[in-house]
C-alpha cells in the first residue's frame, strides 16, 4: 500500500488538521480523564486517545512521504509571526515512535496500575500519563523553539509526577523524583536561556527562520553561549554521560508501566531535539560545532558506552541494571551523531528506534514479573523461565537484541554504526562498540542464566507454580519482541525511516542503504 | 571637555537617572540573594524570597515590562510566598548546613554558568536598541500589525493570547500538570498527616495542656 | 482556633476579601487594555480564598470552595482553552484561529481572547487552591504563639 493510499483512507478534514490534532487529541483526553470519576473510563480514554494519536502520526508520516514537509500555522498566523507545526521525515518518525509506544503502554497499563497504584489515584494517573504523552508529541512536532520548551516542560513535569507515584510501592521513588526534578529543571532553565540568547541574536523563534538568520553569526559570543546552554540543557534530558545521574533511580522506582514508557520514548524525544538543534538550527559547518562533536560528543558517547555498561554489570536490581544500559545506549546514539555523516546519523537514529523496541519489551517483561512474583533482583529471577515462560521468552528475545545478536534489530543498528565508524576511520569507536556489546552480553546473560538454568524458588519442598502474565500484558510485550525479530530480518522500513531523515538533515546522498543491512 | 562630558558623549545612556535606579535595585537584589544563601531559618528565607520577587518586579517596571512585573509581583511575591509558608509548616524550621565537600562542586557549576552568561552578553545588542534583531524583526511586526489584525490596545495580550496563543495553551497545561502532581502525590483532603506535622501537633497539645494547668483561672479555650 | 481570636484581623479580612476578588476580575477583563490577564487574575482570585482560609481556617474555606470543585476546575480551564481551538477548527479555520468565531475580524479575536483567558483563569485559580489545600490540609492550624 502506497503512502497516497494511506492518506486516502482518512477524511479530508482530518488530513487538513492532522498536525495539531495529533497533540490536541491526547491533551483534551488528559483533561477529560482528570474529570472522570472512575478508573476504567479514564483508561478507555487513554487507550482511545493514544490510539487516535498513533493513527494521526501514521497519516503525517504518509504525508511527508508524498508531499515532503507538512507545515501548519497555528492560530492562522504564518511563521515567524505565529507558531508553526512542521513535520518532516525526522519528526514524523519520532511522532510514530511516541504514538506506538504510548498506545502499547496504555494497552499494557491496567493490570500493572491496579497492582501498584492506589485506587483513588488511578484516574489522575492516566490523566498524567496522557499529559506526558502530549508533551512528548508536542516536542516532536513543533517547528518553534519556544513552543518546544513549553512542551518539554509539560512532558518533564508530568514525568516527575509519574516517577513520584512509585512511592506507593517504594518510598525512595520520592527522592528519585525530587532529584530528577532539580536536575530536569536546571536542564530546562539552561535550554530556555539558550533559546533566549538565540532570540536576542536573530529576533525570531521559528526554527527554520532562526537557522536562516544564524548564518553569518557563528562568531557571535551570544550565539555560541546559546549553543552551549542548549546542549547542556538537552544533554540533561537525554542523560548524556556525566549528566545522567537522575536516570537510574528514576527508572528503578517509577511504576513499571511508566518505566517502560519513559525508557522507550522520553530520552528518545530529547535526543531528537538535540539532533534538531545540531542540524536544523545550527549549521554543522560552524567551526565550534564540528570541534564540539569530535572533542566532546564522541568521547562522551564512548565513555557512556563503556562506563555505564560496566556499572550495569555490577547491579543487582534488574531495573537499575537496564537503566545503566540505557545510558550506554544513549552513548551509541551520540556516537552515531558525532560522525557528522548521513551514515553515522542514520545509524544513530536507527538505534534510537531499535533501542525503544528492546527497552520497551524488557521493562514490560520486568513489570509482568513484578506483578506476578513481586521480584526485582537478579537472584529472584531464578526459574522464571519455567514459571513465566511466555514473558521470559519475550524478555530473552529483547535481551538478545540488546546484545546485538544477528537476526535481531539490535544487530542491524550496531552493524550500521560499525560501518559508519569504519567509513570515518575511527577504529577506537569500533573497539568501543565491540567491548560494550560484550559487556551487554555479560549483564543480560546473568539474568537469562538465572531465569533458565536455576530452579524456581521452593517453599516447603514445593516449587513455585507456573503463573503466566495476563494477556493484556503479553500482547504488547510480544508485539515488541516480535518487532525486534521482524526489524532484525527485514530492516527495510526502519532503515528507510532513519536514512531518509539522516539524508535530509546532512544533505548527503548516501546512507546505510538496504545493502549494508544483512 | 570634562571627563564626565566625554563619557556622556561616548555613552549618554550611562548617566541617565534610570540607570542609577537600576543599579540600586540590582544591588538590593544581590544583597537579598546573599542573605537568602546565608540564612538558615526557613521562615526568614521565605520572606526574603518574597522581597526578592518584589524587587525583581520593580526592576521589570524599570525595564518598561509592566506585564512581566505584574506577573512577578502576583506570582513570585504573592502566592509563591504563601505556598512556601504553607509547605514550610510541614517541615523543620531550620535548614541543616550542608557538608563542606558538598559546596565545592555546586560552586564550580555556578561559576562556569556565570562566566558563560557574561561571555554571552559581550555580543548582545544594546538594551533598548530599536534596531536590534528582537526589536526590529518579529517584535516590530507585532506592534505594527496588532491594531489591524487583533485590535486589542495591549499588544502583549495580543501576542500572548492570539499570535502565540498556542504557547499559552501549553503554559496552561503546565499549570494543570502542577495541580495534577499535587493531587496525585499529596491529595487534596490532607487526610494523611505527615510525620512532622503529627509530632508538632502532639507537642503543641502537650504545651497547651500545661498552659491550662498553670493558668486555670483565665481559661479561655473551653 | 476559638471564635473570638484575632477580631481585628477578621474584620479587616472580611472587608478585604470581596475587594481582592473584585480586583481579580478587573485584572481579568482589563487585560486587553492594560497589564493583566488570566494568569495574574487567577492568582489573585486564589489569594482571596487563601486569605479566607488563613483567617477562618482551612475547613471553612473547604466548605466555601469544595475540593471537588477545585479538582474539576483544574481540568475545566484546559478544556475551555483547548475547546476554543476545536470550535475554530469546526468553524473552518486553523486551530486557535479566532477569526472563525465572529462575523467581523476583530469581533472573533476579542471573543477568542476573552474565552481563552477565562480558561487560563479557571485553571490557574484552581491549581493554586489545590496546592494550598494539599499543603494546608496536612499542617495543623497555626498556633497562637506563632502569629
Amino acid at each position: 500500500m502506497s503512502a497516497a493510499d494511506v492518506i486516502s483512507l482518512y477524511p479530508a478534514f482530518i488530513v487538513e488538521h492532522a498536525a495539531p490534532l495529533v497533540v490536541v487529541v491526547p491533551l483534551i483526553a488528559a483533561a477529560l480523564a482528570a474529570m472522570t470519576p472512575g478508573q476504567r473510563p479514564a483508561w478507555l480514554i487513554t487507550l482511545g486517545a493514544t490510539g487516535a494519536s498513533t493513527l494521526l502520526a501514521i497519516l503525517l508520516l504518509a504525508q511527508t512521504m508524498t508531499q515532503g514537509v507538512v507545515s501548519y500555522a497555528l492560530g492562522g498566523w504564518v511563521a515567524p509571526i505565529g507558531i508553526e507545526y512542521r513535520v518532516d521525515q525526522l519528526n514524523a518518525m519520532i511522532l510514530l515512535l511516541v504514538g506506538v509506544f504510548g498506545f502499547l503502554c496504555a494497552l499494557y497499563a491496567p493490570r500493572s496500575v491496579d497492582d501498584e497504584i492506589p485506587q483513588s489515584m488511578r484516574g489522575l494517573f492516566y490523566s498524567c500519563f496522557l499529559v506526558c504523552f502530549t508533551g512528548l508529541m508536542g516536542v516532536a512536532i513543533t517547528g518553534d523553539a519556544f513552543n518546544l520548551f513549553v512542551f518539554l516542560e509539560i512532558s518533564s513535569l508530568s514525568t516527575y509526577v509519574l516517577v513520584g507515584i512509585g512511592s506507593h510501592r517504594d518510598r525512595r521513588a520520592l527522592t528519585a523524583s525530587y532529584n530528577y526534578l532539580i536536575l530536569g529543571t536546571i536542564g530546562a532553565t539552561f535550554f530556555v536561556l539558550g533559546v533566549g540568547f538565540l532570540y536576542a541574536a536573530t529576533g525570531t523563534l521559528n526554527i527554520a527562520d532562526m537557522a536562516e538568520r544564524l548564518s553569518g553569526l557563528e562568531a557571535s559570543s551570544t550565539v555560541r553561549a546559546g549553543f552551549a546552554f542548549i546542549v547542556v540543557g538537552l544533554g540533561l534530558k537525554v542523560a548524556m554521560y556525566p549528566l545522567h545521574s537522575w536516570l537510574p533511580n528514576a527508572y528503578t522506582f517509577a511504576p513499571s508501566v511508566v518505566t517502560a514508557f519513559l525508557a522507550s520514548t522520553a530520552t528518545k524525544v530529547a535526543f531528537y531535539a538535540l539532533v534538531r538543534f545540531f542540524y536544523s538550527v545550527f549549521d554543522p559547518g560552524f567551526v565550534f560545532e564540528g570541534a564540539f562533536w569530535i572533542w566532546l560528543v564522541a568521547p562522551l558517547g564512548v565513555i557512556a558506552m563503556l562506563a555505564a555498561s560496566v556499572q550495569a554489570v555490577f547491579q543487582t536490581d534488574i531495573r537499575r541494571l537496564f537503566a545503566f544500559s540505557s545510558v550506554a545506549q544513549v552513548g551509541y546514539m551520540l556516537l552515531g551523531l558525532s560522525f557528522g555523516t548521513a551514515a553515522g546519523l542514520g545509524a544513530g537514529l536507527l538505534h534510537l528506534l531499535n533501542h525503544a523496541m528492546m527497552k520497551g519489551a524488557l521493562f514490560m517483561a520486568i513489570g509482568a514479573a513484578a506483578l506476578r512474583f513481586g521480584v526485582m533482583r537478579i537472584e529472584e529471577f531464578r526459574g522464571l523461565g519455567r514459571t513465566m515462560p511466555f514473558t521470559m521468552a519475550a524478555f530473552t528475545i529483547a535481551g538478545l537484541s540488546l546484545i546485538g545478536v544477528p537476526l535481531t534489530a539490535g544487530f542491524v543498528s550496531k552493524f550500521a554504526l560499525l560501518n559508519a565508524a569504519l567509513e570515518r576511520g575511527w577504529w577506537w569507536a569500533v573497539v568501543a562498540i565491540a567491548v560494550s556489546s560484550i559487556l551487554a552480553l555479560i549483564y543480560v546473560g546473568r539474568i537469562i542464566e538465572a531465569a533458565y538454568l536455576k530452579a524456581p524458588p521452593t517453599r516447603d519442598g514445593v516449587s513455585a507454580a507456573r503463573a503466566p502474565a495476563p494477556l493484556s500484558m503479553l500482547i504488547p510485550l510480544w508485539t515488541l519482541a516480535l518487532a525486534n525479530v521482524w526489524f532484525g530480518v527485514n530492516a527495510g522500513f526502519t532503515t528507510s525511516l532513519a536514512c531518509n531523515a539522516a539524508m535530509m538533515l546532512t544533505g548527503d546522498g548516501v546512507c546505510i542503504g538496504p545493502g549494508a543491512a544483512p | 571637555m570634562t571627563a564626565r562630558e566625554a563619557a556622556e558623549v561616548a555613552s549618554p545612556f550611562l548617566f541617565h537617572e534610570i540607570v542609577f535606579l537600576d543599579i540600586a535595585i540590582l544591588a538590593m537584589m544581590a544583597g537579598v540573594g546573599w542573605a537568602i544563601i546565608r540564612e538558615r531559618r526557613l521562615f526568614v528565607v521565605v520572606m526574603l524570597s518574597g522581597a526578592y520577587s518584589l524587587l525583581s518586579a520593580a526592576f521589570f517596571v524599570a525595564l518598561d515590562a509592566v506585564d512581566v512585573a505584574f506577573t512577578e509581583a502576583a506570582v513570585g511575591a504573592g502566592i509563591s510566598t504563601t505556598l512556601m509558608l504553607a509547605a514550610m509548616l510541614l517541615t523543620a524550621r531550620e535548614a541543616r548546613r550542608p557538608a563542606a565537600g558538598m559546596r565545592i562542586a555546586p560552586l564550580a557549576v555556578v561559576a562556569v554558568t556565570g562566566a558563560a552568561l557574561l561571555y554571552a552578553t559581550t555580543d548582545l545588542p544594546d538594551f533598548g536598541d530599536p534596531d536590534s534583531p528582537a526589536n526590529a524583526y518579529v517584535g516590530r511586526a507585532y506592534l505594527v500589525r496588532t491594531p489591524d489584525e487583533v485590535g486589542t490596545p495591549n499588544v502583549v495580550t495580543a501576542v500572548l493570547a492570539s499570535y502565540r496563543g498556542y504557547d499559552t495553551l501549553g503554559e496552561t497545561v503546565v499549570i494543570f500538570t502542577a495541580g495534577l502532581g499535587v493531587m496525585l502525590l499529596l491529595g487534596l483532603r490532607g487526610a494523611r498527616r505527615s510525620k512532622y506535622a503529627e509530632a508538632r501537633r502532639q507537642r503543641q497539645a502537650a504545651a497547651r495542656l500545661e498552659n491550662q494547668l498553670n493558668n486555670s483561672d483565665e481559661d479561655e479555650t473551653s | 482556633m476559638s471564635s473570638n481570636h484575632h477580631l481585628v484581623l477578621r474584620v479587616v479580612a472580611k472587608l478585604l476579601i470581596p475587594a481582592i476578588a473584585l480586583f481579580a476580575f478587573y485584572v481579568q477583563f482589563h487585560g486587553d487594555f492594560g497589564p493583566g490577564g488570566g494568569f495574574q487574575a487567577g492568582v489573585i482570585l486564589a489569594v482571596a480564598v487563601i486569605l479566607y482560609a488563613l483567617i477562618f481556617g482551612v475547613d471553612e474555606a473547604r466548605r466555601a470552595v469544595p475540593p471537588w470543585l477545585v479538582r474539576a476546575g483544574c481540568a475545566a480551564g484546559v478544556l475551555i482553552y483547548a475547546g476554543v481551538g476545536v470550535a475554530t477548527l469546526i468553524g473552518g479555520e486553523a486551530y486557535l484561529d479566532y477569526d472563525a468565531l465572529g462575523p467581523e475580524h476583530h469581533h472573533g479575536q476579542h471573543l477568542g481572547i476573552l474565552l481563552v483567558e477565562l480558561g487560563v483563569l479557571t485553571t490557574v485559580a484552581s491549581v493554586m487552591l489545590a496546592i494550598f489545600y494539599a499543603f494546608a490540609g496536612r499542617a495543623p492550624d497555626i498556633p497562637d504563639e506563632e502569629w
